[in-house]
């Protein structure tokens, strides 16, 4: 694999075990996930044989026993070289070397239109006056599937973990993400992978199968995701959660199914989901069972069926058409649409893809709202913001911009204690997030990691808390665009949110949304392919 | 045996209406045609649809007996767990799709994409099946007594595919391997279970080329 950042590192050889005592230490080079150290085999020194491989995660450094190490960014060559610079270069040489394309976790890795460049308008004289953080109460509340089902899920706060599987995350990871959930009160969601068992009583608050001691209050919920490769999928595996999740696309890869490489498929993840021990487990990326809207629609009712009528039915959308896709969901009867952006991306994708396909998260959003207002379901039908959410601000901004609850992937996997390598697909993950090797995992403790992520997301609650409130709310669904400005002319034309300064939107937004839906109610899906024919 | 009619009657209503009365007795499920993920997840007892049934009958099933006497929409006996599924008729497209085991037998034709990541099933087809046929199979045994159209068992990574008729074209990863004695004692079983025409020698059998067929 080659690089992808470049990044400086150089070792302090006054300090440095290895440097006195030749063999002594290896830390560096075991935890490296690129090759940028190598032990030399005769001589047994610690050699930096790849300058150009680093990028910049900084694991050595953390790792380094005589804090040694230091990590610079190389001096911008996004001035002086572009569009040449030293990654292209290398990416190039890799390529030609090895006739193969770029596979990696993480994301986008270059600047992508985000909620940086929108801020938040507080209140003051002429609107709401701002409400009181430290006296007055602020409902957060979410309640998917209120009219729908038998059995809603209550969120207490409007944050969701989304779909990780076992098998691109370790079963700790798993673990830790219920375990947090049910302190907080929000939901987590098993992936495509099958279910890691202890999930079931651990999102709930349980530490026992019996469901007799209850340890983590208040108690979360399970998402079961329904995908296209049907890893493990049972029925007791749909029944024994609070929810079904069907997987559409994610924001890593939409268009593509999962991608689990060989390395990291072990005899454990090969049982749960049926498959040879290290080989690549590559879900489809559609539906074999579904070819129409109308197949979708009887899966849903055969999904409602399964599950007794209990379940909220959830979508997950990868950012391809927002207002079609959601305006399908819809038609199809959801509870529930998770809109993943272009940003996001936990899941192993080929580097083009995950950099370069889908629309950022920002410009998901207004077109996603607009078909839930065109369906008369804005607020009903739950939309949920995935892709680059870090924090309470980002959550916020996505709940103003229309969202009812945000989900935290990345940031979830940072709460954890990633520093972002970009080399989750291969399995060697230090910290034993992304990793099904025992001597990695055993250095993730399911309890007290679960207990900084119930941590992450209390103070990203009290975050969103703070914004509702200074800007004269008293609850998260009374939020709408007027809370914030674009700071830039950019994404004032990518969401239609007004310009700060300019205080009212671009004008030719307005148009905009009403060319794609024409009379702005009960707008219908393009016509179908048999109509057309029609015509 | 209990009759339900379903003549103009939901889902959600059959559904309940089969559940409560299935503990004791074999149910006979008429007039089915327009319902669609029909016994859905059941995991025991006996169903008989009288005539055609629609998409998705038997999803998820888990140990119940499914048998139709006619023929049945796309997707039937999909992502199957355990127990029996039996057409009498033909299988719409997809039949038996994302299976992780039981036994789906269909007595006529069955469609393009039938068998599809199929992870541990037995599926026998009495009569022809269309293109696309046991795409990226994972584990289990499909037996095909007609013919196959294009690209039959593509990206075939576990299992066996054994096959009397010919094939429009074979899909990649795939080999042409002998019967051995196992194969032969286990096709035997099938035909004097599900009473066809057939001698467990005239079949081919098709394997994997490779476990790990894909780039990267």
């Amino acid at each position: 694999m080659p690089v992808i950042g470049a990044f400086c590192v150089s070792v302090n050889r006054e300090v440095c075990i290895n440097a006195h005592m030749p063999g002594k230490c290896a830390t560096c080079a075991e935890v490296c996930p690129h090759g940028v150290y190598a032990l030399d085999p005769l001589s047994g020194e610690m050699r930096i044989v790849n300058y150009n491989a680093c990028v910049g995660c900084r694991i050595c450094a953390e790792f380094c026993p005589e804090n040694a190490i230091r990590i610079n960014p190389a001096e911008s060559e996004y001035v002086a070289r572009y569009p040449w610079t030293l990654s292209t270069i290398e990416e190039i040489h890799y390529k030609a070397q090895t006739g193969e394309y770029l596979l990696r976790g993480f994301g986008t890795q270059h600047p992508t239109p985000h909620f940086d460049t929108i801020t938040v308008v507080p209140s003051q004289i002429a609107s709401e006056a701002p409400r009181d953080k430290y006296r007055e109460e602020c409902d957060m509340e979410v309640i998917i599937g209120k009219d729908t089902c038998e059995k809603p899920i209550h969120l207490k706060l409007p944050f969701v973990w989304p779909a990780m599987s076992f098998g691109a995350l370790s079963k700790e990871a798993k673990m830790a993400l219920a375990i947090a959930a049910a302190q907080t009160g929000i939901a987590t969601n098993t992936g495509e992978g099958g279910l890691v068992p202890e999930e079931v009583w651990f999102a709930r608050g349980y530490t026992d199968k019996a469901f007799s001691h209850k340890e983590w209050e208040p108690g979360g919920y399970l998402i079961i995701q329904w995908s296209t490769g049907r890893w493990g999928v049972s029925v007791d595996y749909l029944t024994s959660g609070d929810a079904v999740e069907v997987k559409i696309g994610q924001g890593a890869k939409p268009g593509m199914g999962g991608h689990l490489l060989g390395a990291k498929v072990t005899k454990e993840i090969a049982r749960v989901r049926g498959i040879p021990i290290g080989s690549d487990a590559l879900s489809p990326c559609r539906y074999y069972d579904v070819q129409t809207l109308e197949d979708m629609k009887h899966m849903v009712d055969f999904l409602r069926d399964v599950t007794d009528y209990q379940c909220p039915i959830l979508f997950k959308l990868g950012p391809s058409r927002p207002y079609d896709d959601v305006a399908a969901c819809i038609e199809v009867g959801a509870d529930a649409i998770s809109i993943d952006g272009l940003v996001g991306g936990t899941g192993c994708s080929p580097d083009i893809v995950t950099q370069g396909v889908g629309i950022p998260t920002i410009a998901c959003l207004p077109p996603a709202v607009q078909a839930l207002k065109d369906y008369g379901v804005h607020r009903q039908v739950k939309l949920i913001a995935l892709g680059g959410i870090r924090n309470g601000l980002d959550a916020y901004k996505a709940m103003a911009m229309g969202a009812d609850a945000v989900g935290f992937g990345s940031a979830a996997l940072v709460a954890m204690g990633c520093r972002v390598c970009y080399a989750c697909q291969k399995g060697n993950c230090p910290y034993g997030i992304t990793s099904q090797k025992p001597e990695f995992r055993a250095r993730l403790d399911p309890v007290e990691t679960g207990h900084r992520l119930a941590n992450f997301i209390h103070a990203c609650a009290e975050e969103v808390k703070i914004l509702t409130m200074l800007s004269g709310h008293s609850t998260i669904s009374d939020l709408s665009t007027e809370d914030l400005r674009s700071l830039d002319l950019n994404t004032a034309a990518l969401t239609g949110l007004k310009l700060a300064g300019y205080d009212r939107p671009l004008s030719f937004w307005e148009e905009g949304f009403k060319s794609i839906s024409k009379d702005g109610n009960g707008h219908k899906r393009p016509v179908s392919k048999e109509d057309m024919a029609l015509d | 045996m209990k009759v339900l009619n379903a003549k103009s009657k939901d889902l959600k209503t059959i559904s309940k209406l089969l559940k409560e009365s299935l503990n004791n007795q074999p149910i006979e499920v008429q007039n089915a045609s327009h319902l669609h993920g029909l016994a859905a997840g059941l995991k025991h007892g006996e169903v008989i649809i009288q005539g055609d049934a629609g998409d998705y009958l038997g999803v998820l099933n888990a140990g119940a007996t499914i048998k139709v006497t006619k023929n049945t929409g796309s997707y039937v006996a999909d992502n199957m767990t355990a127990g029996t599924i039996i057409i009498g008729g033909n299988a719409g497209y997809g039949a038996a799709q994302y299976c992780y085991g039981g036994i789906v037998v269909v007595r006529g034709d069955a469609g393009n994409f039938t068998a599809t990541m199929n992870k541990g099933a037995t599926i026998i087809v009495l009569g022809n099946v269309g293109a696309e046929v046991g795409t990226y199979m994972l584990d289990g045994d499909l037996m095909v007594v007609g013919n196959a159209g294009e690209n039959f068992a593509n990206y075939l990574i576990r299992g066996n595919v054994y096959i009397r008729g010919e094939w429009e074209s074979l899909g990649h990863n795939t080999r042409l391997e002998s019967l051995d004695e196992e194969d032969i004692d286990k096709l035997q079983a099938y035909i004097e279970n599900y009473q066809f025409e057939a001698t467990p020698e005239d079949f081919k059998k098709i394997v994997a080329a490779s476990e790990k067929p894909f780039y990267h």
